[in-house]
Formats: C-alpha cells, sequence, structure tokens
C-alpha cells in the first residue's frame, strides 16, 4: 500500500518536544514594589526532525528580571512532568508491542513498498542490502526534508488554510483507514465474526469523534487517547512497510537531521522556531501531544468564544506574555504573582510532538518484531524512557528548543544492536546450562 | 480542555453540540457527552445554565441507551444467526471465523 505524502509529511510534522512553561514562581520579596516578570519558564518546543515538524515551535526566552533581582535558577521540569510524558510514550509503544507480537499481519513482509523506499533489499548479498537501505535512507530523508521545507515556506507566507487542511485530510486517513485495516486484522487474528453494519458503526463512531477531539474540543483525556492510538496506528504502518535493514538507518539518519535541523541556525525547523515566535503563535494543536491544560489565569483573552482555537489562542497567548517585551512581562509577572498568590496556578505540563511518539513506537516495536525474545523489547524501551528523561533535563537546563529524538533513539539503537548481540546468546546460554544469576 | 475554565455560556454551547451531533449515528459522541458534563450537571453546586445542561445529559444517556439496545440486539441476532443464513451472512460478513460452519 502506497502512503500519501499528506501521511507522510503528518508524521514528519508531529514530531516535536515542546515544553509548556510551568507558571512562574512568585518571588519572596513581595515588598518590592515593581512586579516581577517572573518568567523563569520558558517553554520550549522542539521540533522532531523526524519528517514534518510542525510548524513553529515557540521559545520563549527568560524573562529579563529588573536590575538588582536575583535570578531563581529552577528547574521548571522535576519528576512530575517526566512522569507526565512516560505514561503517554509508555503506553503507545506498549499498544505497537502488543499488537506486533499478536497480530501477525504487521510481521509479514508484503511485496508493497512506500514510494519512499524504492529499493528493494536483496537477502542475498550484504553489501547490495546495505547500499540499497542507505539508498532509501536518502530517499526518506530527502522527501522529508523537501517536505519541511514546504511546510516553512507555507508557514511563513501564512497559508494557515492550506496547512490545516493538510492536517486533517491526513488525520482522516489515520482515523478512518489504518483503523479499519487494523480492526480488520485484529478480527482476523482472533477469529471473531463481524459484520458490515456494526462494523461501520465502529469506525464511524471513532474517526468522527477522533476528528472532533483532536481539531476542536473535547475532553483532555480523550484526546490525549486519541493522539497515542493514531501514533501507534501510524508506527505499526512503518514497521509494516518499511524494509528491515532501511528501518534501521533510517531511524539513524532521522535523529541526525533533527539534530541538525532543530539546532543550526539555518535549519528549517529553527526557522520555523523563530517566525512562531515573531508571530506569537502557537503550534497546531493537531501535531502535538500535551500532557495538561495549557492555561493562563487571568486571561484576559480567555473570553473569546466561538473561535475553534479557542485553546491554541489561549496557549498562543499564554506563551506570547512570556515573549521578551518588558511591558509583557511585567503584566505577566504581575498577573502571575497574583495568580500564585491566589492559588489558581495551574502547571502547565509539558508537550511532545506525535513524530516523537511514532519513530519511539517503531523502534520498540521493531525490536519486538525482529529481535527475538524480550529481553531485547525490555532493554530499547528502557533506553527510549532514559533518553526521554535526559532530553527534559537538557530541556529544563537550556531553555531552547531541543531534538527530542537523538539522544532516545542514539540509546535505542546502541540498547538493541548490543542486546541483540551480546547479551542474548549469553543469556541463552547461561539458561541453557541452568546458571542462574 | 479543561471545563473549569470556560465561561458558563460555552459549556452549555459545546453541551448542546455534542448533543445534537450525537444524532448523526454517533452513539459515542452522546456517551462522551454524558460522561464529561456529568459532574457538570449534577455535581456542581447549581448555576443558571446548569437545568439546560442537565437535561441535554439526560437526552444524551437515553439515546445511548437506545442505541446500545439497538446494537446489543443486532450484533446478537447476528453472531447466532450468522451461519444459517448463507449467503446473506456472507454477505453481511466483514470477517469470516475460519474452521466454524
Amino acid at each position: 500500500m502506497n502512503t500519501s505524502d499528506s501521511e507522510e509529511d503528518s508524521y514528519n510534522e508531529r514530531s516535536a518536544l515542546v515544553q509548556s512553561e510551568s507558571p512562574t514562581i512568585p518571588s519572596y520579596n513581595q515588598d518590592h514594589d515593581m512586579s516581577l516578570p517572573q518568567e523563569t519558564d520558558s517553554k520550549r518546543r522542539r521540533p522532531v526532525s523526524s519528517g514534518l515538524d510542525e510548524p513553529g515551535p515557540v521559545e520563549r526566552e527568560r524573562a529579563s528580571t529588573p536590575d538588582g533581582e536575583e535570578e531563581e535558577l529552577t528547574l521548571k521540569y522535576g519528576a512530575k512532568h517526566v512522569i507526565m510524558l512516560f505514561i503517554p510514550v509508555t503506553l503507545c509503544m506498549v499498544v505497537v508491542v502488543a499488537t506486533i507480537k499478536s497480530v501477525s499481519f504487521y510481521t509479514e513482509k508484503s511485496s508493497q513498498r512506500l514510494i519512499y523506499t524504492p529499493f528493494e533489499e536483496d537477502p542475498n548479498s550484504v553489501g547490495q542490502r546495505l547500499l540499497n537501505s542507505f539508498l532509501n535512507t536518502i530517499v526518506m530523508i530527502s522527501v522529508i526534508v523537501v517536505m519541511t521545507i514546504i511546510l516553512v515556506v507555507l508557514y511563513k507566507y501564512r497559508c494557515y488554510k492550506f496547512i490545516h487542511g493538510w492536517l486533517i485530510l491526513s488525520s482522516l486517513m489515520l482515523l478512518f483507514w489504518f483503523s479499519f485495516m487494523y480492526l480488520g486484522e485484529v478480527f482476523k487474528t482472533y477469529n471473531v465474526a463481524m459484520d458490515y453494519p456494526t462494523l461501520v458503526m465502529i469506525i464511524w463512531n471513532f474517526g468522527v469523534v477522533g476528528m472532533i477531539c483532536i481539531h476542536w474540543k473535547g475532553p483532555l483525556r480523550l484526546q490525549q487517547a486519541y493522539l497515542i492510538v493514531i501514533s501507534a496506528l501510524m508506527a505499526l504502518i512503518f514497521i509494516k512497510y518499511l524494509p528491515e535493514w532501511s528501518a534501521w538507518v533510517i531511524l539513524g539518519a532521522i535523529s541526525i537531521y533533527d539534530l541538525i535541523a532543530v539546532l543550526c541556525p539555518k535549519g528549517p525547523l529553527r526557522m520555523l522556531v523563530e517566525t512562531a515566535q515573531e508571530r506569537n503563535e502557537p503550534i497546531f494543536p493537531a501535531l502535538i501531544y500535551s500532557s495538561a491544560m495549557v492555561w493562563m489565569v487571568g486571561m484576559a483573552d480567555s473570553s473569546n468564544p466561538g473561535s475553534a482555537d479557542e485553546r491554541q489562542r489561549n496557549e498562543g497567548r499564554a506563551r506570547a506574555q512570556e515573549g521578551v517585551e518588558s511591558e509583557d512581562d511585567a503584566a505577566q509577572g504581575g498577573r502571575r504573582r497574583y495568580s500564585a498568590e491566589e492559588d489558581l496556578e495551574e502547571d502547565r505540563g509539558v508537550k511532545l510532538g506525535l513524530g516523537d511518539f511514532i519513530f519511539y513506537s517503531v523502534l520498540v516495536g521493531k525490536a519486538a518484531a525482529t529481535g527475538g525474545d524480550w529481553n531485547t523489547t525490555l532493554a530499547c524501551f528502557v533506553a527510549i524512557l532514559i533518553g526521554l528523561c535526559l532530553t527534559l533535563l537538557l530541556l529544563a537546563i537550556f531553555k531552547k528548543a531541543l531534538p527530542a529524538l537523538p539522544i532516545s533513539i542514539t540509546f535505542g539503537l546502541v540498547f538493541y544492536f548490543s542486546t541483540d548481540n551480546l547479551v542474548r546468546p549469553f543469556m541463552d546460554s547461561l539458561a541453557a546450562h541452568q546458571y542462574y544469576i | 480542555m479543561n471545563l473549569e475554565r470556560i465561561p458558563n455560556e460555552e459549556k452549555l454551547s459545546l453541551c448542546r453540540r455534542y448533543y445534537l451531533g450525537g444524532f448523526a449515528f454517533l452513539p459515542f459522541l452522546w456517551l462522551v457527552n454524558v460522561l464529561w458534563f456529568f459532574r457538570e450537571a449534577f455535581l456542581k453546586p447549581t448555576y443558571t445554565e446548569q437545568l439546560q445542561i442537565k437535561s441535554y445529559v439526560k437526552k444524551s444517556a437515553l439515546g445511548l441507551i437506545v442505541w446500545v439496545a439497538v446494537l446489543t440486539t443486532w450484533i446478537t441476532i447476528f453472531q447466532h444467526f450468522r451461519a444459517q443464513w448463507g449467503e446473506v451472512g456472507d454477505y453481511l460478513s466483514f470477517t469470516i471465523p475460519l474452521g466454524t460452519a
């Protein structure tokens, strides 16, 4: 099955790690007259460069503190935020691994390939296979780069309608077509009879409520659940349709691309960040998983009804208020201090792009599909979580847009290959000799 | 989206839209409506719009129960009689279990 370009894009766009801001910590010097612009947090978004990145991670700079005030250097992201991201990433991986292990469809090699990986991997010759997988990777990465650049251009020239239409089309495809395929395979695996009317009802309900929750308004938990499900579906498609060796090389290459695109001054993702920052706009919420509601207490704009992007605007304004302008900072600081006093602040939580979910799950899913036993799968899982932890730590320290893929994927790849080739034979021979350690 | 932070008129409008949307063969939407607005409708201290929200939640729950009954009946009938229906059964089936009649 050839996936459409929009699919590719949408998954690409989804990779971003965004930091939401946590409420500023009120200064203890309450006797000062001037309000302290207390944004100790800055939001960082990290576009993951897996492809498409999502428009505009917004960067927030640290509010400047007034002269004579000591800046509190606090880490915005503590254990709570890490856990808030662990749970969805774990859930996504669990869904993918459970499906891989039970439904054989996703591990069967099909003769169809994605148009992005045109070179066939010949199992007979190692050199040829390696070469073809590198060529596949080059094709895939160039597609991703082109899509990213198109996205940046569209964003720069404010073609929002086009981007929105693109996103809606890709979510439609994910929510209806891929879930239809998935359900079909699950029913076949468990040998359950299913009739068309019931199936149509199920898919229709699932899809429409999903579109409503993701693109419009819905309960936060349900939206998070849907985002996890569509990331898992996308990851399963990748696991099925990417050739063996190409998949590993692509994972590595995407991490490198992510690093370059986000951190280099001329990288497309960085340009997106800057553009979004100039305009004080949020990233499309359909591509970002947010672990908590972003809300600014006392925001004057929250009474903006009827807007489909109300929440996004709220977020955008919240972030906007953390801009560099001093009056905003002052107002912000004043408001925040006020809200802090009234104890109404809400923790913003952290945001992670959906592309990150997808690629983490692809790595763990491939480890489960081809790795042999559970040791490998668990090792990759742990590696990714460690990587995520470190990435969040760096995010809290640097307060800048950072890519979420490289560290986790690197650890994951290292753990996969070393576990598969070193630990597994070791454990096997220990078990064979009944020697317990 | 956090219900705590939006004004009451918007809650009402949201509840009403979810209720109306459910008529498009979307009992799941009604379920979401009931679960999401349950606290708002029944467990919160009274406010102006609460009465209408309560009525929407109740109507959604009613619609949901009707749909569940219809679907359960249909599924039971189908699963029981599928084999006997022969060609019609196969025509209606999306997946046919292997190894049984």
